[in-house]
């Protein structure tokens, strides 16, 4: 006749089976206060953007100019505590090498080979200006750029100069008043380039700042504004909800568009075929010309039954000829003023010229 | 109270996700650039092979080129949707093309550059932008100085450099040119020298700044005050503020540098 004293709460909860059983009911209300929560997690959220766009604090910014020499400019963290700081150059021929701190204080340097002792005295960050003639070398007519960087950096290459191989790839490419302006990532980069024979076309979609080589003209070597790109995200996050709102009306408009697009094309290439039947014929041309290769004349045919105008890739699948081959043939019949070559969708369109009797 | 909870996991998620759509956003972007560089690469290297042997590419400079052009071919089909195969097939095509540039490039005339001093290597323009952008510099440092100076002969040389860049004339524009280079030397060692006196006071105050620290350091209990390093560091201390109050700024520099050295020791050894 002892029973088993149960604690009233445990006797009400506990099932026949023994097993427990946790409510949930609540138990936001009970352990977290939810306005807390939901504005932590309005904070992250918010906050999560804004730290990806956060870039590295140093500054490395440098301009060929066209005799290979090369402008570097940097922004250097330093320790406030300490009376100097030892500065690695990039080289050791260095020219108008200017510090300033971070009031825009002189300092004073001393330069011993590649490097440089700078007298900081509780400077935290200075800004480096210099000449330097050792990143650039030249073999024929090709120059090449070599640096081993120890940060994120930007190129700015001369102007009418074209890039012919690199070994990294490019964070960003922005043209300078028709200088090629590259960013590229931190470690060893080779880019080799040469005063091109056709200038940079102008890419639209890429911004075209002035030049900063003229004087009276914004330093070039002023970073970029760090907030452009922030503002770039924070467009992106307002205009996110709308695009997506709209994207679906968007995407049946352009899928209707694509269906009717081609029909469009097809007219306009039928016009161009029945304008180019009226250039002169192959014969005209042989007279006027009488110097033209046989090989050439194989070709003027072709384009001529393809009513005046050809893709040169379809030159190349015609005579089955290797690019370069078929290139200095066309361009061989621009200099004798038989063609015209267009580019089309970045493909050169080959057209017989309809004015050759005019000009002889 | 679950809408608002609903709506903030939303901005939770759309907060998350809306980073990685802008950075597609750049990648997009990126790629373009890259088929913009490839392709520019491309009709370079075609003009260079024409000029350079016309009908009589070598066939391995041939193969490169087609290796090349293919990897530029293949990059513009991969966008925009492929981005890693987009920018395998830049680097695949530069490289060609980096190889090409060597190979067709002449051995013997390769040389570092230097500052010629014979004026028909000289790209004039180049070293007036140069010294432009030098006497830049230093003009801001002045002005961030406070010190008035007159600069107008300066500017006014650098104009009609440019003019003369422009019409051609090298004799003069070489004069201009060493006009300026004495001008902006002059300037140069001005700016200097001040910068060297009004240096000093912000060297006082930061070593006096900085003794004190150490000072409060060398107080801490946790420090052993039996080491010859201790005793070196207090008379140290003693001897840059006497250099400092002689004025005797270049000596107190070396001093405090040493004095740094000893206090990195004093600091390990409490750390051990």
């Amino acid at each position: 006749m002892n029973p088993e004293i149960v604690p009233i709460h445990r006797k009400e909860f506990l099932r026949e089976d023994g097993m427990l059983f946790v409510r949930t009911d609540g138990i936001l209300d009970t352990m977290a206060k939810i306005p807390l929560l939901v504005a932590s997690m309005i904070i992250v959220a918010a906050v999560m953007p804004i730290q990806s766009s956060f870039s590295s604090p140093r500054i490395l910014d440098l301009i060929i100019y066209p005799d290979g020499s090369t402008h570097v400019s940097s922004e250097i963290d330093v320790d406030p505590l300490v009376t100097d700081f030892e500065l690695d150059l990039f080289g050791s021929t260095i020219d108008n090498f200017v510090v300033v701190n971070e009031n825009g204080f002189l300092l004073t340097t001393d330069v011993l080979g590649n490097s440089a002792l700078v007298e900081t005295f509780g400077s935290s960050v200075i800004t480096v200006d210099y000449d330097i003639h050792d990143l650039v070398s030249k073999q024929g007519r090709v120059w090449t750029f070599s640096l081993d960087a120890p940060s994120d950096f930007t190129l700015l290459l001369p102007k009418n100069s074209a890039i012919v191989g690199m070994t990294n790839l490019p964070i960003n490419m922005e043209i300078i008043n028709d200088q090629n302006q590259l960013t590229l990532s931190a470690g060893e980069a080779e880019i080799n380039y040469l005063f091109g024979t056709i200038p940079n076309i102008p890419d639209p979609t890429i911004p075209n700042i002035p030049d900063p080589t003229i004087p009276n003209i914004p330093d070039p070597t002023i970073p970029v504004d760090p907030t452009s790109q922030s503002d770039n995200l924070t467009y992106a996050i307002i205009g996110g909800v709308t695009v997506a709102a709209v994207m679906g009306v968007v995407a049946i408009i352009r899928i209707k568009q694509k269906t009717i697009k081609p029909i469009h094309d097809q007219q306009t290439v039928q016009k161009t075929e029945t304008i180019d039947t009226e250039t002169i014929d192959t014969e005209t041309i042989f007279k006027l010309k009488p110097d033209l290769r046989e090989d050439d004349k194989e070709i003027v045919r072709f384009i001529s039954n393809n009513g005046g105008q050809v893709l040169e890739s379809e030159l190349r699948k015609k005579f089955l000829q290797p690019r370069t081959t078929m290139w200095r043939a066309v361009k061989r019949l621009e200099r004798n003023g038989v063609v015209e070559i267009e580019k089309k969708d970045l493909q050169n369109l080959v057209k017989l010229r309809k004015n050759m009797e005019e000009e002889k | 109270m679950k809408i608002l909870a609903l709506f903030t996991i939303f901005v939770l998620i759309f907060g998350t996700t809306s980073t990685s759509l802008v950075s597609d956003a750049y990648a997009q972007k990126n790629t373009k650039i890259l088929l913009d560089i490839a392709t520019q690469a491309d009709t370079q290297i075609l003009n260079q092979l024409d000029r350079s042997y016309g009908d009589l590419v070598p066939s391995d400079i041939q193969t490169l080129y087609e290796k090349g052009h293919a990897a530029v071919e293949s990059l513009e089909n991969s966008l925009p949707d492929n981005v890693e195969q987009a920018r395998e097939d830049f680097l695949a095509a530069m490289k060609s093309f980096m190889e090409i540039t060597r190979m067709i490039s002449e051995p013997a005339t390769e040389a570092k550059l230097t500052t010629s001093s014979d004026t028909s290597d000289r790209d004039l323009k180049s070293e007036l932008n140069r010294l432009h952008k030098y006497f830049q510099s230093l003009k801001t440092i002045f002005q961030k100085h406070n010190m008035e100076t007159d600069f107008s002969e300066i500017e006014r040389l650098f104009v009609l450099a440019y003019e003369q860049i422009n019409s051609g004339g090298i004799e003069e524009i070489t004069t201009t040119f060493h006009q300026l280079e004495s001008l902006i030397h002059i300037k140069n060692q001005e700016i200097r020298e001040y910068s060297s006196n009004s240096s000093s006071d912000r060297i006082i105050e930061f070593a006096l700044k900085q003794l004190k620290r150490i000072q409060t350091i060398l107080e801490d209990p946790s420090i052993d005050t039996s080491t010859p390093e201790f005793e070196n560091a207090n008379s140290l201390i003693a001897e840059i503020k006497i250099l400092i109050s002689e004025d005797n700024i270049s000596v107190a520099k070396e001093k405090f540098g040493e004095l740094n050295k000893i206090m990195k020791i004093i600091k390990r050894s409490t750390v051990e």
